[in-house]
């Protein structure tokens, strides 16, 4: 792999920076094209951009899929969970996240301390950066829950978890870090792909499924 | 298959709304005045447009500390300014007998001064508002359901949602309130979505929730289609001047009619839906590049224009019987020349003329330039043309290029001969090959004339 890092990179490594995060950061943009792809062409909505990108780091820096998809669960539950429970008090918006965080906090607590005792020590020693970024998660969630209900929230947070881990294996395909490591400029060229997509202004294929019913009666 | 590809470009997909239609025509001050439902209702009222009155509003907590309940009448609205898809409304309908701190909402639930309270501090912690901005909270008057709505809505209000652009209205749906939706007419909340004929006001198709097709009003045997709507001309005049207004050149406008005030506006909407789409069996992409471009110079002759392009029922029984198609007195035409060469022109129908005749402009636009050229050396007049034979006038023109024929025209002008090309038409889904002659047409208003030959598989209305 040495041998076909490009030079740039390699004075970039020189002078100290590690090879992981050099590849992080030439995923971003990849990443983030496909999450713009999958909402305008696709129609794959998720929370906006920002929310799938980071969950896809967020996956990438935990110790395995799996780890990071069991966290996110975890959050999805006890989002919904302290929703019902919290209903009739009434709170009033802030305080509410507040308490689910905590809540999210506890039970990630909790979750990594089963983690250990049951010998699963790579889920104890998931890294902070990671659970900070996955309770994130929950405002998210939270604020989609009260605007457009369980039902939407819930479609969004699957969508955003499949839209992360399709982003956790194009980051971690070897060949792709490679070919970045070896020829970085070829980020830019997610700015023409992007400029496509920002004016495509075909029917998405989710609308195609929307408006099956017309598109057969027109 | 491929059909149902094909019929994609008929709809308009949430790509195509925000970049064609709100970034281009709803600029970000006509935006704020939408999602300002204070400011939209001050401004519409300002220019003479029904709204519902405004009874009091609370811009912050200490507004609410000294707000006296008393003031209220027995039945108000309780909105968020900057509320949207009618989150965060609540209706009451009479006091609580007996109880000076408590009213009844719609489904016969007590509300308490106190949960009025806590609502609107919510509201004011920007609860229900677009990206949680603390909003204000007003009240306004409760309309009263039009006896005619009453067995179509549940509990509560009917609106009509009415799509403008250009000053056309174009596509229009009827939503009624049901149980699923809790008495909201709000689709996406399982309200009932009832299409428009333009022309009529009466109810079409219907869907329930974002998908569902139905034909009854759930849980009654109530037919949703056949529904005329009253002072359909005047809600599409309404729709219409508050565009003009509002300045927003895509503008979904809600509209409820009063029992004793009448239509009048609720809200404006800059980011209009798409599912009146499906309410109505219909594109609005198709509908929208219809009135694109056109010059619509006052307010009636917008409605007008929107009841007479996108009303369509009675004309397509009438098309059905007939096997044929009814088109105006003005059409839109696309040309096929030389070469594949595409023009998209109105032509003007004349059951006068016998050919169709373009003019020379058109014909170089469409490939023909050197036919054009030709045929305007070619200087005989008819009277000389008249004495030769027929192979003789042959000779003259045969050396044009791409030339059909030459036929004799008789026209106001007196007679002439003219030479003719060979182009398709598309007019209204039909293609047409035919000949068409030339005519120098620059002192004309139309470039193409269509006349009796290719008229045979359609209607005209003159009206149109």
């Amino acid at each position: 792999m040495e041998t076909t890092l490009s030079p740039l990179i390699q004075s970039f490594i020189l002078t100290g920076v590690p090879v992981e995060t050099i590849i992080l950061i030439l995923m971003l943009p990849i990443i983030a094209t496909l999450i713009a792809f999958l909402r305008q062409v696709v129609g794959i909505k998720a929370f906006g951009i920002y929310t799938p990108l980071i969950i896809t780091f967020a996956f990438l820096a935990t110790n395995g899929l799996r780890y990071g998809v069991a966290l996110f669960l975890v959050i999805l539950f006890v989002g919904m969970l302290m929703r019902f429970m919290l209903k009739p008090f009434r709170l009033l918006y802030l305080p509410r996240v507040a308490i689910m965080l905590t809540v999210v906090a506890l039970f990630i607590l909790f979750f990594l301390v089963l983690g250990g005792t049951v010998q699963r020590t790579g889920l104890a020693s998931v890294s902070i950066f990671p659970i900070v970024i996955m309770i994130t998660l929950v405002e998210k969630f939270v604020s989609v829950q009260i605007e457009k209900g369980d039902k939407t929230a819930l479609i969004l947070a699957f969508e955003t978890l499949i839209i992360s881990i399709a982003g956790f294996y194009i980051a971690s395909w070897s060949f792709l870090q490679i070919s970045l490591l070896a020829h970085p400029w070829l980020i830019l060229f997610t700015i023409p792909v992007n400029i496509i997509i920002g004016k495509w202004t075909g029917l998405r294929v989710s609308e195609y499924i929307r408006f099956r019913n017309i598109l057969k009666k027109i | 298959m491929f059909q149902f590809f094909k019929n994609g470009q008929k709809l308009l997909g949430m790509n195509a709304r925000n970049l064609e239609f709100i970034r281009p025509y709803n600029l970000r001050r006509a935006k704020r005045l939408a999602d300002d439902k204070l400011l939209s209702k001050r401004i519409l009222k300002k220019n003479g447009v029904g709204v519902p009155r405004l009874l009091a509003k609370i811009t912050t907590i200490e507004d609410l500390e000294n707000f006296d309940w008393q003031t209220l009448p027995n039945s108000f609205a309780l909105k968020p300014n900057r509320g949207f898809g009618g989150e965060g409304i609540i209706v009451v309908y009479g006091k609580k007998k007996n109880r000076t701190d408590a009213w009844i909402k719609a489904d016969r639930s007590l509300i308490t001064i106190e949960d009025l309270r806590s609502h609107v501090r919510n509201i004011l912690d920007g609860s229900f508002s677009l990206s949680n901005t603390p909003d204000t909270a007003f009240f306004e008057e409760r309309l009263q359901l039009l006896k005619l709505f009453k067995p179509y809505s549940y509990k509560g209000i009917p609106d009509i949602r009415i799509i403008v652009f250009n000053k056309v209205p174009i596509m229009a749906m009827l939503r009624l309130p049901t149980k699923e939706s809790h008495g909201k007419a709000n689709l996406q909340q399982g309200a009932v979505g009832a299409g428009i004929d333009m022309a009529t006001g009466v109810t079409t198709t219907a869907i329930q929730g974002k998908n569902k097709f139905i034909e009854k009003i759930p849980g009654t045997e109530i037919s949703v289609s056949g529904l005329r709507i009253p002072y359909w001309k005047d809600i599409l005049t309404l729709a219409v001047k508050s565009q003009e207004i509002s300045k927003l050149g895509f503008l979904g406008v809600d509209v409820a009619i009063d029992k004793d005030h009448g239509p009048v506006i609720l809200e404006l909407n800059a980011r209009p839906g798409l599912s009146i789409q499906v309410a109505n069996l219909a594109g609005l992409a198709e509908r929208l590049k219809r009135v694109s471009g056109l010059k619509v110079k006052t307010i009636a002759r917008g409605v007008r224009m929107g009841m007479d392009l996108f009303g369509g029922e009675i004309e397509e029984e009438l098309e059905e019987i007939s096997g044929r198609r009814v088109i105006g007195t003005i059409e839109k035409v696309r040309l096929t020349g030389k070469n594949g060469k595409t023009v998209e022109v109105e032509a003007k129908i004349d059951t006068g003329a016998g050919y169709t005749s373009i003019s020379t402009e058109l014909a170089k636009k469409l490939g023909y330039e050197k036919t054009v050229e030709a045929y305007e050396k070619i200087t005989h007049t008819y009277a000389e043309l008249q004495l030769l034979s027929k192979l003789e006038r042959w000779d003259i023109y045969k050396d044009i290029p791409d030339i059909a024929t030459t036929v004799i025209v008789h026209s106001s002008h007196g007679t002439t001969y003219r030479p003719t090309i060979r182009i398709t038409m598309t007019m209204h889904g039909w293609i047409i090959p035919t000949k068409v002659t030339l005519i120098d047409r620059t002192h004309l208003k139309y470039p193409i004339i269509i006349g009796n030959k290719n008229l045979g598989r359609f209607l005209i209305d003159v009206t149109k």
